[in-house]
């Protein structure tokens, strides 16, 4: 009896599954037949009433139909889902190559850039980096850098001047004699940063502009290492072999001073316009550090000696992206700027 | 400063360096030569002419000349020269020199030209075609020869007061090219003083030399003087003038010669001027003194501005006939500070303020009175040397060991021979024994320039050639460096700007008192630039905004929207001391249209990307803000900096806002590396709570509110949305609990929700 109606059941619902169309009518059969209150349980229900015999004989039909009707029951559910998911990810189509919404990579100036990496090179040589102010005593400036008041050497460099009786700092070079007094012997340090000199603005001129002062004290520094120092140094800035010379340059706050050109980079030192033909382009002062300087910065210069050097950020960028124009770097234009966005 | 060539070689024995190559020389042993250029090369081809005939071509000022050119036959040239006529002796100018061609002028023929002074290149003299009194046609142009002109820089000379004349830089071109240096005679026939000098202060002069002539013919110079001092840049004046401004550029030695008639009593005093004393100088000028110039004076008053300018009144003239010539030494930083406050540097001025040789003086002398014995035929010394000296200290000798110079160029086979032979070629004394030099210096080098063995490194560094150094690695201590987190903290700052799409600018450090009155920033809290030379320096930035503001409106025309920053320092003003400079941030976001809001919000989402935790606090909005978009930047309760959005009248189109922080202080609030902290264990709760509020309550306070309810089980208040209905507005926040040892029970929640309700009053 039990049994007649089990494997009708089993059956009817069989077709019944196999006719569904959607996953909601699977799942009401689901419920209904296999369900915690379902047909299934009610039968299971009534077996108490059986004999032992009987009961294991339901009980086997009982677990077969069930097992049948669940294996039904999860092949049309997958079937369902995965056509659920197919339609979706179809849905889902995408044009990548519309644009892509909110802002993309700023630039840095290149100034900075330039500057980073100069750094970098410099800490990795072991030199530690200081920063100076804008605004100068005349004595830094100055006096202590061996140029005392009414040295013809002040007009080398036009200064403004300031109401509080100083000055906009003509050159890194004040930092050389803070960077003393902080750090004492031996040190090697650099000071990048920005500069002025009262001069009218053109292509080629600004008032405003970069430079980056080295200087490393130490026993027994000569000449040659300062050569063999900015060789190394301008080799790794240019990223190419550099020949240098020197020549003499007067500065007040080094004794001897120099000018150090570069074989032109554009001509290999044959004759070039960017050269004005003579193979040589002149690109940063430098010396033995003057004795006075040392004693100004506490420093005893029969124990020690150094070099020191003046490196024109400003001209370098100028000379890396071939600018014509200096008062781009200062003149806030995006069109320039975004340029340098790597 | 112009160097000649011939001028040079005339003070070398035996110079055989070639005139193209001596540029390079100096440049690399002394001083930056700026250029070389061929000066008077058309001599070897220009002639002397005799004019045949001249006829005047009809209805122009021109005439037609037949010339006898000697070399060149007769040629026919047409003239335009007032004083030309038949029977002159003057110049002829081949074609294919001075640009000349083989022309037709109002169509006659012109082969050549005829020349004046100024077109040689012997004077400025331009009224008329040069006549020379005797010649014969053909020959060469008398005393006119082709020369070399060396340019230096004057800046490398700055500490050279000896290179500041020919003889000077001959000594260094001598010892460069291992030749003898031609001495100079320094022989004066003894006698009286003709003039009587008084110093009254020998620090502003040290010495003072004079000598007086008599029976002077003030006329022009031979043509080879007056080509001399054109090819250097000084102008041909007359020939008692030349002989001085000759001998500037020989010895560096500044001249002046008076016409002693028009001196006034028997005695030259040099002194400082009185306050308001008037001196009509020789440029035309007359210039009102005070005791900061020093003058040289007779019995009348200031006839001259010591190391500056001569005076007007006695001036040489053609009617002069006696000459005082003056020689004499001055203080340098006095001279160019006088020189400075008179705004007139002058040849002299510049010579001086370099430190001039007072040995030089009675030298100088010696060979004007040689000089002017050619140019003014018949001139008679008048008694002897007029000389008042006050020496200056001597410069000690200088000692140094061998070894130590060695040491500091780094050429260890240096010898002691080769350091004596090249000082000495420059004129030092050098005495050595096993090492140790003792080296004097010679006068012209000792009054500032060396002083000390530093100085003799540079001297023999440059004579052997930096070249000749083998470079060589420094051996200093491997050490990591202290890198100042300042620098480290900026650069990290300025990469996080970078990578969330803003575009570095830098501005000047300038701005001007239209831009700071513009956005309200007080005049005077500013440093001033004193000497500006241009419009829009007058100001040190007290603010990064004014030029920021530039910077938008000029980038507004090229780009729909924008992100911008800039990292710099504003400057305030402290008194007499150093001011503080502050380093700041401002980041722009721009957008030509919407409604502005995107702006702000992606403004204050990069400043809690800078300043994680930072709070924003709106404020009472400055003039050039828009009057309700302007807030206080807040972490850890302390203000950090401002958002706002520039009112409309401040931009030209579109919307911006900007972000303003102070750097230092973000630097010193923001959050330092702490410990980790260990993962929650226990699920967390959470519910939701909808708030009626008014129209224009702020989500910061309703929020604070919240957070002041909520109790010790809230982990976690967070705004969701904000909503405008037909019943007014509202905001929904969720608030998460936890406990850090069990899991929550659901009486538990309720009971805090309960309790935000009625703390809400809701």
């Amino acid at each position: 009896m039990i049994e007649t109606q089990l494997s009708e059941l089993a059956a009817a619902t069989e077709a019944r599954i196999a006719a569904v169309t959607t996953a909601e009518e699977l799942e009401a059969i689901r419920v209904e037949v296999l369900g915690r209150k379902g047909r299934l349980a009610e039968v299971s229900k009534d077996m108490g009433k059986l004999s032992p015999e009987q009961r294991g004989v339901v009980g086997k039909l009982l677990n077969a139909a069930k097992q049948t009707l669940e294996t039904a029951l999860t092949a049309r559910k997958t079937a369902f889902d995965e056509a659920a998911l197919s339609a979706r990810l179809e849905r889902e189509w995408l044009d990548l190559t519309a644009p892509a919404a909110g802002a993309g990579l700023g630039s840095l100036h290149p100034l900075t850039q330039i500057q980073a990496e100069i750094e970098d090179l410099f800490v990795s040589l072991g030199f530690t980096v200081l920063d100076g102010p804008e605004v100068e005593t005349e004595f830094n400036n100055f006096d202590a850098l061996n140029i005392p008041p009414d040295h013809p050497a002040r007009d080398m460099q036009d200064t403004f001047w300031l109401s509080n009786g100083h000055l906009l700092r003509t050159h890194t070079s004040p930092v050389q004699v803070r960077g003393m007094k902080k750090l004492g012997p031996p040190l090697r340090m650099i000071a990048p940063g920005r500069v002025f000199r009262n001069e009218e603005v053109d292509a080629s001129h600004e008032h405003t502009f970069y430079q980056l002062e080295g200087m490393m004290v130490d026993k027994d520094v000569s000449v040659a290492h300062l050569i063999y120092f900015m060789k190394t140094l301008l080799s790794a800035i240019f990223k190419r072999d550099v020949t240098v010379r020197l020549r003499p340059g007067y500065f007040p706050f080094v004794e001897p001073g120099f000018e150090l050109d570069i074989q032109c980079l554009i001509c290999q030192g044959a004759g070039c316009p960017v050269c004005k033909q003579s193979g040589w382009v002149e690109l940063l002062p430098c010396g033995l550090v003057h004795p006075n300087v040392l004693r100004l910065g506490g420093i005893d210069p029969e124990e020690y000696s150094g070099f020191a050097f003046g490196l024109g950020l400003t001209r370098l960028v100028m000379m890396r992206y071939a600018i014509d124009d200096i008062r781009q770097l200062q003149g806030g234009d995006l069109r320039f700027l975004t340029q340098f966005a790597f | 400063m112009k160097f000649s060539y011939n001028w040079l070689a005339e003070h070398i024995d035996g110079l055989t360096v070639p005139p193209a190559e001596i540029g390079k020389l100096i440049t690399m042993k002394t001083a930056e030569c700026e250029g070389v250029e061929a000066h008077g090369a058309h001599f070897e081809h220009v002639v002397v002419a005799r004019v045949l005939t001249s006829e005047p071509i009809a209805g122009t000022h021109l005439a037609v000349t037949s010339v006898d050119t000697g070399r060149y036959g007769v040629k026919q040239v047409v003239c335009g020269a007032p004083n030309c006529r038949a029977g002159i002796l003057t110049a002829y100018v081949p074609p294919g020199q001075l640009g000349v061609t083989t022309a037709k002028l109002r169509g006659v023929d012109s082969d050549g030209m005829l020349a004046s002074a100024k077109e040689l290149g012997i004077s400025a003299e331009d009224e008329g075609i040069i006549e020379f009194a005797a010649g014969e046609p053909g020959a060469a142009i008398p005393g006119c020869t082709g020369d070399t002109i060396v340019e230096i820089d004057n800046k490398s000379l700055t500490h050279r007061p000896d290179l500041w004349g020919h003889h000077g830089m001959a000594r260094e071109v001598a010892a460069i090219a291992g030749r003898p240096l031609k001495p100079i005679a320094v022989e004066l026939p003894a006698g009286e003083p003709a003039v009587e000098i008084e110093i009254r202060d020998a620090k502003l002069c040290p010495r003072f030399s004079a000598l007086r002539f008599e029976n002077v013919t003030v006329q022009p110079s031979p043509l080879w003087l007056q080509q001399r001092l054109e090819s250097v840049g000084l102008n041909p004046i007359n020939n008692i003038v030349d002989v001085t401004n000759y001998l500037m550029a020989e010895l560096a030695q500044p001249m002046h010669a008076y016409d002693a008639a028009k001196l006034q009593g028997g005695r030259i005093i040099v002194r400082v001027a009185e306050e308001g004393e008037l001196c009509p100088a020789l440029n035309g000028q007359t210039y009102t003194l005070d005791p900061g110039n020093l003058v040289i004076a007779d019995a009348g008053g200031p006839v001259g501005i010591a190391g500056v300018i001569g005076g007007g009144p006695s001036a040489i003239g053609e009617g002069t006939t006696t000459i005082l010539l003056e020689a004499a030494n001055f203080h340098a930083a006095s001279i160019r500070r006088a020189s400075t406050k008179l705004k007139l540097r002058t040849d002299a001025s510049m010579r001086f303020e370099k430190s001039q040789d007072p040995e030089n003086t009675v030298r100088a002398l010696a060979r004007a009175k040689w000089l002017l014995e050619q140019v003014s035929p018949g001139i008679r010394l008048v008694g002897g040397l007029a000389d008042v000296y006050y020496p200056l200290p001597a410069v000690a000798p200088i000692s140094f060991d061998l070894v130590w110079m060695r040491r500091k160029l780094g050429k260890p086979d240096l010898t002691a021979a080769e350091v004596t032979a090249i000082l000495t070629s420059l004129a030092f004394g050098v005495a050595e024994a096993e090492g140790r030099f003792t080296v004097t210096v010679p006068s012209w080098r000792a009054t500032k320039d060396v002083s000390l063995k530093d100085d003799l490194v540079e001297e023999v560094g440059r004579m052997i050639g930096y070249g000749n150094l083998t470079p060589a690695p420094p051996l200093v201590p491997s050490v990591v460096p202290p890198l100042p987190p300042e620098r480290t903290y900026l650069r990290g700052l300025r990469q996080l700007l970078t990578a969330q799409g803003y575009t570095e600018v830098y501005n000047y450090s300038f701005v001007n008192e239209a831009q700071a009155a513009e956005l309200g920033l007080p005049i005077e809290d500013h440093v001033r630039v004193v000497n500006p030379i241009a419009q829009g320096q007058e100001l040190l930035r007290t603010s990064l905004l004014p030029n920021i503001k530039r910077n938008i409106n000029d980038n507004a025309r090229e780009f729909e929207s924008f992100r911008c920053f800039e990292i710099g320092r504003e400057i305030h003003a402290r008194g007499r001391e150093l001011p503080e400079e502050i380093p700041h941030l401002a980041a722009v976001s721009f957008e030509r249209h919407g409604d502005g809001a995107a702006n702000l919000f992606e403004l204050k989402r990069l400043a809690g990307t800078i300043a994680p935790g930072c709070t924003v606090e709106p404020a009472e909005a400055r003039g050039f803000e828009h009057p309700n978009r302007a807030a206080i930047v807040i972490l850890r309760n302390e203000a950090i900096g401002r958002l706002f959005e520039f009112h409309p009248s401040m931009v030209e189109t579109g919307l911006a806002a900007v972000l303003d922080l102070d750097l230092t202080k973000v630097q010193a609030l923001r959050t330092a590396a702490g410990k980790y902290q260990p993962l929650r264990r226990f699920p967390t709760s959470a519910f939701d709570v909808t708030v009626p509020v008014a129209e224009r309550e702020l989500a910061g306070n309703v929020l604070a509110r919240l957070r002041e309810g909520v109790g010790p089980l809230a982990l976690d208040v967070r705004y969701l949305y904000d909503y405008k209905g037909d019943s007014g507005r509202s905001m929904s926040f969720r608030i998460t609990l936890g406990a850090a040892d069990r899991t929550l029970t659901g009486e538990e929640v309720t009971a805090v929700r309960s309790q935000v309700m009625s703390w809400m009053g809701l």
